[in-house]
């Protein structure tokens, strides 16, 4: 347990030298709420959308941050740091722990302060509501990095085809979602599609926590289920190939 | 073997390392397009007016800004892994090396663009072929500016990953604030001033204008929006190539940026 904790805190502190990005990201995150937000919102005929968009942001945030732990691990794979890693006294599920715990580091910073001060400024700032809307977004973004993970196997045979299958699915898993637009208005032909992304559970379920119409968004137990179901699967599989596939993986 | 000639060869073969990149590819392709036929759909159902019409044209000028962008990408991995200094063992000026990738960016941007306006004619008939062919220098101008942009911001951030926040920076901050997303009346209505002549001056919100009124609409070319559009794409092309051409003119004096 020790040991899993040491190496976290080795990540984290890495993570933590890297200030420019979380500014960078919340910067980013302000210009875009504060202009396409509320400029959409003027367009968008559908009740409170800057609040629905706001949220439909931070989840993105959650999307990328979680996506970030699969090139993280691509990235030490490659850099020869994996083959270091597989060699330390520390059991594959121990390394794997310590790997989600940077992962859900990385999703807190990222995401608190951005969802704090936006609800705050929408005042709906309640404490039990970030924790529960936090809750719901690790468990999204747990899903997330389990399936970056997952894929991450295919970095070993070639790096351009993983970035460019991740790049295709997070457009896809996106575009699809409901992050930015309700399940019922999108039209009958996407909405088999915006089912199948887990990123329209992860919001619609944090957007309920947070009091939106209810009318407008998902089942939350059926969001609630699934959300769970996905983190549980995916990051299953993803130590599953931590365990057997990236043993004796050559750096590139 | 003349100046020009070399110019041309280093100018295509950047070019063709651009299309040869199928991760990059991958990338835009795969965002342009799902942001069209997806995201532009979901909200035309949302939206009071047409609004599938007007977001294709800015779908097409946003393929060319980020497709051009990507010079400044291979400028800073040729300055990072040093394949700048092979260049500059190559019989030919500084300035050259300088235009090589200043057109190559250029015609990235817009073979890219016109990959994606034949796309989008399938789903949105354009009105004004003739237009669309007319407009293509002045697009290849303003891909030229955004490619010497993105030079611009390589050439200051040489070292580390500080090249990426810059174009993350400059990618939402451009498209962020002009006409790409919504109609310059509710930027107008609803955000200061500044932010809306910001928003209008942007060469981004020019190109997506003249898309809209000329090659997906019946107006005719509107002169002045070509001259503006010039007059706001080339300062930042020229600023580009100075400040890319200034490093390679101290790497090859001192041997390093």
């Amino acid at each position: 347990m020790n040991r899993v904790v040491t190496l976290a805190v080795f990540n984290i502190r890495v993570l933590l030298g890297e200030r420019m990005w979380f500014v960078l990201s919340w910067a980013l995150f302000g210009l875009q709420l504060a202009i396409y937000g509320s400029l959409m919102s003027k367009l968008v005929v559908v009740e409170d959308y800057f609040f629905f968009y706001s949220i439909g942001l931070i989840v993105i945030i959650v999307f990328e941050s979680s996506a970030d732990l699969g090139r993280h691990f691509v990235e030490h794979a490659r850099e020869g740091e994996l083959p270091y890693f597989l060699s330390l006294p520390i059991s594959r599920r121990g390394l794997f722990a310590a790997n989600a715990l940077y992962g859900a580091t990385n999703t807190v910073i990222r995401v608190l302060p951005p969802l704090a001060i936006t609800l705050a400024i929408l005042g709906r700032f309640s404490i039990q509501g970030i924790v529960f809307t936090m809750i719901a977004l690790f468990l999204l973004g747990l899903g997330i990095s389990g399936i970056m993970i997952s894929m991450s196997f295919i970095a070993f045979k070639s790096v351009d085809i993983y970035i460019a299958l991740v790049a295709g699915l997070s457009a896809l898993l996106i575009r699809f979602s409901t992050a930015f637009y309700p399940i019922g208005r999108i039209p009958p032909i996407y909405q088999p599609a915006s089912y199948a992304t887990p990123l329209t559970y992860g919001a619609d379920l944090s957007r309920w926590v947070l009091g939106y119409d209810p009318q407008l968004l998902l089942n939350p137990t059926v969001a609630l289920v699934i959300v769970i179901a996905v983190a549980v699967g995916t990051i299953s599989l993803s130590m599953t190939i931590m365990g057997r596939i990236i043993e004796g993986v050559k750096a590139a | 073997m003349s100046q020009t000639y070399r110019i041309f060869q280093i100018a295509r073969t950047d070019f063709s390392y651009f299309f040869r990149t199928k991760w990059l590819m991958a990338i835009l392709i795969s965002l342009n397009l799902s942001d069209m036929l997806v995201t532009g759909l979901v909200y035309s159902g949302m939206i009071s007016f047409d609004y599938f019409s007007f977001f294709v044209p800015g779908i097409v000028t946003m393929g060319l800004f980020t497709a051009a962008t990507d010079t400044g990408r291979r400028i800073w991995l040729a300055l990072r892994e040093g394949v700048v200094q092979y260049y500059l063992t190559l019989p030919v000026r500084t300035s050259g090396l300088v235009l090589a990738y200043i057109v190559s960016g250029g015609l990235g941007g817009v073979v890219y663009s016109l990959s994606l306006l034949a796309v989008a004619s399938l789903v949105l008939p354009p009105k004004g072929i003739l237009n669309i062919l007319l407009l293509l220098p002045i697009l290849f101008v303003l891909a030229t500016g955004i490619a010497g942009l993105a030079a611009f911001l390589a050439s200051l951030a040489r070292q580390g990953e500080v090249y990426w926040a810059y174009a993350q920076a400059l990618q939402v901050t451009m498209v962020t604030i002009s006409t790409i997303f919504y109609p310059r009346e509710t930027i107008t209505q609803f955000l200061p001033g500044i932010v809306a002549s910001i928003a209008e001056a942007n060469p981004l919100s020019l190109a997506a204008r003249a898309l809209r009124e000329s090659a997906f609409g019946s107006s005719p070319l509107s002169t002045s929006l070509m001259v503006e559009l010039l007059a706001t794409s080339l300062p930042f092309a020229i600023l580009g190539a100075i400040a890319y051409w200034v490093i390679l003119r101290t790497i090859r004096v001192r041997g390093k940026p």
